[in-house]
């Protein structure tokens, strides 16, 4: 029985993910002088841990059937949000974060109410939030770049209690939030049901509407944590800053073995995957190409190992 | 008959999937001007044998013979070159293709490079008025019923001119006058000598049409010989591998009872100002022919679908169901027709499957106990004779058994009304007895049972009372001393309204 549970974990996706990091990890530390220093991959997970928050809502929403396009117009939302809000009322800066935790909530419930209720394709909703979003992010922002002095933002994005990037701790704490969400409970078992089999789960009872609602709401809530975070490590917000986020996040759930057709899945493997497109990332920038083939060796490499780490099979 | 060479054999056939024997030295010689009848239970391999003899798959021993000559390398463009031609028991039309488009598709008539739609409507037509399809061909199939569906997939067998003619349950979603219009068809093919495999669980569709039989049980032939002299219950227990017995439970009497459901001047989708009270401790049968606004009854009472209602007592709470989570808390079930599509969940393990009602009621953020819906999951399928491990994926399962999964889902939740939409369809003998004695233990145990049906013997023989749909409305309500096959036939078409005419 625990050989085969064993074997059952060696052959599953999340696992598949993780060996082709640590592989990634040890060929590029023999190549690049400093890869593999402890200093260097903490940094590579501190920055993986912003596109594991995006992604963990971009995985109940893949889960469940749907796809989430708007994350990134999310994310530089709460960037260029945060700064504006006054905290000196509240001295810790908490009360203005969860002002934007509960706009970027609210934005990911409207998202939900079109897919769920005016049954807008998830793909049309969320783009076109996206495109609503950008504009009121011009008008409001303008092009300038606004400096974060919420000390709450600051400690998220600079602290390291007990030498662990406070990013990362936070990026934790949701991990395991979102796992036991997502597999633990009644409403993780309603996502996978209305991904796999809208029609049947409805017949079976299932609260399709409002556990929709549910889903976007919780990908804006966490796209809005990213974007506290991104603004923490990075000192200020700007419009755009929340770009890179969308191809990454769909990508990180798609290498981490859950299926784009929604129904079968895990934020298990989305975890791996965040850091392999970090780790991606940060070997391009040390092969020292221009921008142009930056962008280029980036997209072939993710189409790359998505075709080798299997592609799905037909459906029925 | 012995002279001529079978227009299309196996010979000493064999096919294992993953190890596992499927099909054990099967031979099967199908001869121009027969109709050949290929019996067995769900899992006994015909699925398998007809993807054998249309090329979809190839034998691990044994031959395909084609006009007597073995053909070393069989395929699908092989053998629709060869004039086999199957009409599939899984439907394999696209629903926003027209009528004609379906029908020609793979084989269009072409000119000057382009598709001539002239010479495919033409021939189309042709096909059509073989089956007596009279709807426009320009038609979306999308937009019909799933009896016509069956019968533009026939239509599209015989636009290739078959000489050989593979029909894998064909009559499973036809009306009774579809069924007519085939068995005609069927007798007219024969005549111009064309050779035809006939796959159906309707024995007494078989004994009329048929005139010779293959039986396959667990992958093995058990029999290969001429219908003549041979009865129903023999060809069953070849089947079975037992004495078959009554395949419906012994009907008695329900104590008369209260209304479980309770409607005035229902209307939904269909049906239009329609009254009707369900009684606990009954099983009611609805009848009719296929797409008369039925599944549009259930869906509505069951708070799928929007419907209206002048008054409404369900279980004893007033007013419909405004959807199907409250339709649950009710304590009404609903088994959809189309298990695969609305029923199921194929991907997700057969557990998961059986405890969705469970987690659609549990409060959202309640903790999930493996153990426990290991438990319950093992104790249904304990209960309903499903074998094997169910951590497998649903679509592992036999129809059969598929069907039983649909249906135990609801088991642990004490429904006090089932709503059944066709659930024998494609199913096997075994099955069925077993589905029948369920529902009417669970009739007996003072619930409700809405039996939807296209299989009319079930309706005679299982139902306490039946309903007759036509157009939306009900027809006729018939009590047990008055049900027969012949009286539920005519109201579905309406013959009674004609004798009053004369």
């Amino acid at each position: 029985m625990g050989g085969r549970r064993t074997l059952t974990i060696l052959r599953s996706r999340p696992f598949l993910t993780l060996a082709i990091v640590a592989a990634v990890w040890i060929a590029a530390s023999f190549v690049s002088r400093g890869f593999g220093a402890y200093g260097h991959l903490r940094y590579l997970v501190e920055l993986a841990a912003v596109i594991g928050l995006v992604a963990a809502g971009q995985t109940f929403v893949v889960i469940a059937g749907g796809i989430d396009l708007s994350v990134a117009a999310i994310v530089t939302v709460s960037a260029v949000s945060l700064p504006l809000l006054s905290w000196q009322a509240d001295p810790t800066g908490l009360t203005a974060v969860l002002a934007v935790l509960a706009l970027t909530t609210t934005i990911g419930l409207v998202n939900g109410l079109g897919v769920a209720l005016l049954r807008v394709h998830p793909m049309i909703m969320t783009l076109a939030m996206a495109t609503f979003l950008q504009g009121l992010l011009i008008i409001i922002a303008g092009g300038s770049a606004v400096t974060a002095e919420n000390p709450l933002v600051r400690w998220l994005g600079n602290a390291r209690p007990a030498g662990i990037p406070a990013g990362v701790l936070l990026w934790v704490a949701v991990s395991v939030i979102v796992l036991a969400a997502m597999h633990a409970t009644s409403f993780g078992a309603r996502l996978f049901a209305i991904g796999a089999n809208p029609l049947a789960a409805t017949l079976s009872g299932v609260p399709v509407a409002s556990t929709t609602l549910a889903v976007y709401a919780i990908s804006g809530f966490t796209s809005g944590l990213a974007g506290v975070l991104v603004l923490g490590m990075n000192g200020q917000g700007y419009v755009g800053i929340g770009d890179p986020y969308l191809l990454a996040s769909i990508a990180a759930v798609v290498l981490g073995g859950t299926s784009i057709l929604g129904g079968l899945g895990t934020y298990a493997g989305t975890i791996p995957g965040a850091i392999l497109l970090v780790t991606i990332t940060a070997l391009i920038t040390v092969v020292n190409a221009s921008p142009g083939w930056r962008s280029i060796l980036f997209g072939s490499l993710i189409l790359g190992l998505l075709l080798l780490s299997g592609r799905e099979q037909a459906r029925r | 008959m012995l002279a001529t060479a079978p227009l299309l054999a196996a010979r000493g056939v064999s096919k294992s999937f993953f190890g596992n024997p499927v099909l054990r030295d099967v031979s099967i010689a199908l001869q121009p001007g027969r109709v050949h009848a290929l019996l067995g239970e769900n899992g006994a391999g015909k699925s398998t044998l007809i993807n054998l003899l249309s090329g979809a798959l190839r034998p691990d021993g044994g031959a395909i013979e084609v006009d007597g000559r073995p053909v070393s390398r069989m395929t699908p463009a092989y053998a629709q070159q060869a004039g086999i031609a199957v009409v599939q028991q899984e439907l394999s039309l696209t629903a926003s293709l027209s009528i004609a488009e379906n029908i020609g598709l793979g084989a269009y008539p072409r000119r000057f490079g382009l598709l001539d739609y002239p010479e495919l409507a033409v021939r189309a037509r042709a096909a059509c008025d073989l089956v007596g399809l009279d709807e426009p061909l320009s038609m979306p199939v999308g937009h019909l019923s799933l009896g016509r569906r069956q019968m533009v997939e026939i239509a599209k067998a015989l636009y290739r001119r078959p000489r050989v003619l593979i029909l894998d349950e064909p009559t499973s979603s036809l009306s009774a006058t579809e069924t007519k219009v085939l068995t005609n068809l069927l007798e007219r093919l024969r005549g111009e000598r064309i050779a035809i495999l006939y796959i159906s669980h309707r024995l007494n569709e078989v004994m009329a049409l048929c005139q010779h039989v293959t039986v396959l049980k667990d992958g093995t032939c058990t029999a290969d010989r001429s219908l003549e002299g041979t009865d129903a219950n023999e060809l069953v227990r070849l089947m079975v591998g037992r004495d078959p017995g009554d395949l419906f439970p012994r009907w008695q009497a329900s104590a008369l009872a209260a209304n479980a459901i309770s409607v005035r001047n229902f209307s939904a989708g269909l049906m239009r100002d329609v009254d009707l009270d369900v009684r606990t401790g009954e099983v009611l049968g609805i009848g009719g022919l296929v797409g008369q606004g039925q599944e549009d009854l259930l869906l509505g009472l069951y708070g799928a679908i929007p419907a209206r209602t002048a008054s409404a007592t369900v279980n004893g709470a007033l007013g419909l169901p405004g959807g199907v989570p409250k339709a649950n808390a009710l304590g009404l079930a609903y088994v959809p027709a189309d298990r695969k599509r609305e029923g199921l969940h194929l991907i997700h393990s057969i557990i998961t499957n059986m405890m969705l009602p469970a987690f659609a009621r549990l409060p959202a953020l309640k903790l999930r106990s493996r153990r426990a819906e290991r438990e319950t999951a093992r104790g249904l399928a304990a209960q309903l004779g499903i074998k094997g491990d169910l951590g497998r994926p649903a679509q592992a399962l036999s129809g059969g058994n598929q069907q039983k999964v649909a249906l135990a889902k609801w088991m642990p939740h004490h429904p006090l009304a089932l709503l059944l939409n066709d659930p024998t369809r494609g199913v096997d003998v075994e099955t069925k007895r077993e589905i029948y004695m369920m529902l009417r233990n669970f009739a007996a145990a003072g619930k409700a049972v809405v039996l939807l049906s296209s299989d009319t013997p079930e309706l005679v023989h299982l139902c306490d009372r039946v309903a007759v749909v036509r157009e939306g409305q009900i027809v006729a309500m018939l009590e047990r001393g008055a049900l027969s096959e012949e009286a539920i036939v005519s109201a579905a078409m309406g013959a009674e309204h004609q004798k009053v005419a004369a």
